[in-house]
């Protein structure tokens, strides 16, 4: 049995899928920390002991994220977009369009039927566009990240924003609470802005369904839920929307190792 | 204190062309020759590419010293940081043009020092007799920077010439106004003549100036005829070397060197289509670059798109000439050399109206990439956004939506940074977007496969 894995080491979260036979049996995800290298190492442990292997046993491993390059065991590093768009096609084979929101960038991209990416965008460099936007946000709030969603879907008075920066939507969060608002209402409000931010990179690759989202972003319901009404349209979102790139990253040494047992 | 910080210099990027190879050490020369005048007491001039006076200037012995091109110089050694935050403490915003910045913040510490700045890249930007500003296109430096910069050089005067051109109507022909943009920018320049008789003591010499006028009218014809030889596939010479020899264009025109550097790489070129080498020894995507200035500190990007089987066969970012016996008027039969300056601006900036009437919906800016696409035969476009030049970089998503609504869709990438302040760049992620590009390439060329 042929057995790969995928690590995607992203700037805010690692992630690493280990699969036989085309199936996920393994995966886990860690915070990147600053050493990504020892990141790498850890989260590929984890999802190795998970599935009772061991590295030798892995027959082929792609790296993909912002810090592949310090993936030492894997034999090549492909691009994020890649390994999202091989990822979606696998768990949702009509989606043509999908959004990542990540910690660092957000990305729209389009695929083929094949499941590789024809066109993309991604967000300009600024955490505005990206989950960084909603972590500073939930620090301010003193909140736990993964409630933001559930929460904001409580709001009744949605606080709009002047700001499209992250750094004074901040200062603007602090006011808003000062004068009383609710949180539920400022989270529903940021929610709105970064969906506006979607809304345009989408609008400008031009949506085709149907239409996926990913990354950690998708686990904020939230979220979701303003993209999807911005964008008039359900979204397509998985039930570990984290780890979409590594296991696109596994899919894709799954067809290199194929093509090396073909070869021989 | 930052004035001491000197930025380790990148390592050279490799060029495809000999030709190429040779344009340092020239743009060294030129730096040298500005500072030989100043001990010499020669006049020299502040001068803007792209302003159409460089016949003028060279006509009557004046040296032009091209700011933004010391600007670019300091970028390209990664050596530019010190002088925008010279230019911030000054108080200006460090959203304007970081070449600008970089400029005055040169200025300043020049003028407070009474000498060049500890270690200025390649010996330093002697002080200016006079300053050439104009008036044109979006760019306010253009305008506005040497006004500045006399906060530093009170006694240097500035004379900005006018150089508008007919804007583009999609239902109007412009050549019912054509002769009055000529009149007033001929106007401009004799103001210019006048200004530079006045401040810098030399006359100007009429029959110098023809002689001038034809040399740029030919290198215009050579250098247009030596892109044209990049069409060839395996595409013997990319963008990345063409930030090169954009040197002789926008900054020795009127010269014989520029011309002579022309038929040189001229030569090269047809030299190795004969042979089939290209710029890569394995070419799979054709690219343009669609516009926007370079990151002059990351030119090292082009070798790494090269890496990857990619060439840049045609840009539009500093291909400021056309042939001129393509314009619609016969240049050599215009006697009076500041009207044929004139003439030559007017049939550049509107070369691709007519074309651009023709196809509803269609723009020259966008009509002009759609030639490149169909005569090069481009795979994908890439630009850049250098956030501090609004001037080339506003409008470059639309010319790509308006491509992808009138033409095709055509794989495209946006690059972020700037040209000068290297803060604004991140190697890893711009090559993570070359890479993503690079798969997206390889997806639609092997659609139906
Ligand atoms: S064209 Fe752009 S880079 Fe050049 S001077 Fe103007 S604003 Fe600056």
């Amino acid at each position: 049995m042929i057995h790969i894995a995928g690590v995607d080491i992203g700037s805010a979260f690692s992630k690493a899928v280990i699969m036989a036979e085309n199936k996920i049996i393994a995966y886990q995800v860690k915070p990147s920390g600053g050493n990504y290298r020892l990141t790498a190492e850890q989260v590929t442990k984890g999802a190795l002991t998970k599935a009772k292997l061991s590295l030798k046993d892995i027959d082929y491993v792609v790296a993909t994220g912002y810090g592949a390059a310090n993936v030492p065991f894997s034999r090549e590093a492909v691009s994020d977009i890649s390994c999202l768009a091989r990822g979606v096609h696998y768990l949702f084979p009509t989606a043509r369009t999908a959004i990542d929101i990540g910690g660092q960038f957000t990305r729209v991209f389009k695929l083929d039927k094949r499941g590789r990416a024809t066109a993309f965008l991604l967000s300009e460099k600024c955490a505005a566009g990206s989950g960084r936007f909603l972590q500073v946000i939930a620090k301010v709030l003193q909140i736990d990240l993964k409630d933001i969603g559930e929460l904001s879907l409580k709001s009744r008075n949605r606080v709009d924003f002047n700001t499209g920066c992250a750094v004074f939507a901040e200062s603007e969060a602090i006011s808003r609470i000062a004068e009383g608002a609710a949180k539920e209402d400022i989270l529903a409000g940021l929610h709105r802005a970064l969906a506006a931010k979607v809304q345009a990179m989408v609008e400008r690759l031009g949506i085709e369904p149907d239409c996926a989202l990913v990354g950690g972003g998708a686990k904020d319901i939230g979220l979701v839920r303003s993209i999807e009404e911005s964008l008039a349209c359900r979204l397509l979102t998985p039930d570990e929307p984290q780890i979409v790139a590594a296991l696109g990253a596994a899919l894709i040494a799954g067809e290199k190792a194929a093509a090396i047992k073909a070869s021989r | 204190m930052t004035e001491e910080k000197k930025p380790e210099e990148k390592k050279k990027r490799k060029t495809a062309t000999e030709a190429a190879a040779k344009i340092g050490p020239m743009v060294k020369a030129m730096i040298a020759d500005v500072l030989q005048a100043r001990k010499e007491g020669k006049p020299i001039a502040y001068t803007f590419i792209c302003c159409c006076y460089d016949e003028i200037v060279r006509a009557m012995d004046i040296v032009p010293a091209w700011t933004e091109n010391y600007a670019g110089i300091c970028g390209a050694k990664r050596d530019a940081q010190r002088f925008l935050e010279r230019a911030e403490s000054e108080g200006f915003s460090r959203s304007l043009c970081t070449y600008a910045l970089c400029g005055l913040g040169f200025d300043a510490w020049r003028e407070q020092l009474g000498e060049m700045p500890p270690d200025a890249p390649w010996g330093g930007q002697a002080r200016p007799d006079v300053m050439l500003g104009s008036g044109q296109i979006l760019c306010d430096p253009r305008n506005k920077w040497y006004q500045a910069a006399q906060h530093y050089i009170p006694d240097v005067p500035v004379y900005a010439v006018g150089l508008p051109w007919p804007p583009y109507e999609s239902d109007y022909d412009y050549r019912e106004v054509q002769d009055y943009y000529v009149k007033y920018i001929v106007e401009e320049l004799r103001g210019l003549v006048a200004f530079l008789e006045r401040h810098t003591g030399r006359k100007m010499d009429w029959d110098r100036l023809s002689e001038l006028v034809d040399l740029t009218d030919r290198t215009w014809n050579l250098i247009w005829e030596t892109y044209e030889l990049r069409r060839a596939i395996p595409s013997p010479m990319g963008t990345g070397d063409a930030m090169n020899t954009m040197v002789p264009i926008v900054f020795m025109m009127a010269t014989q060197q520029a011309y002579d550097f022309f038929k040189e790489l001229n030569e090269e070129l047809r030299h190795k289509i004969a042979n089939k080498e290209g710029e890569v020894p394995d070419e799979k995507y054709r690219l343009m670059w669609g516009g926007g200035l370079p990151a002059w500190f990351a030119l090292n990007d082009f070798n790494y798109f090269n890496s990857k089987g990619a060439v840049f066969p045609v840009e539009t970012t500093y291909r400021t000439v056309e042939a001129v016996y393509n314009f619609d008027i016969d240049l050599s039969k215009i006697s009076d050399p500041l009207e044929h300056i004139a003439w030559r601006w007017v049939k550049f900036w509107t070369y691709w109206y007519d074309k651009a009437r023709k196809r509803p919906g269609s723009h020259p800016d966008v009509e002009r990439l759609i030639q490149y696409i169909e005569d090069y035969k481009i795979d994908g476009i890439v630009m850049h956004e250098a956030f501090s030049c609004r001037t080339w970089h506003v409008g470059l998503i639309w010319q790509l939506n308006r491509l992808k609504k009138i033409y095709r869709d055509i794989p495209s990438l946006i690059l972020e940074s700037d040209i000068v302040d290297i803060s604004s760049y991140n190697e890893a992620d711009t090559r993570a977007r070359i890479d993503a590009f690079i798969d997206t390439l390889e997806a639609v060329k092997s659609k139906g496969k």
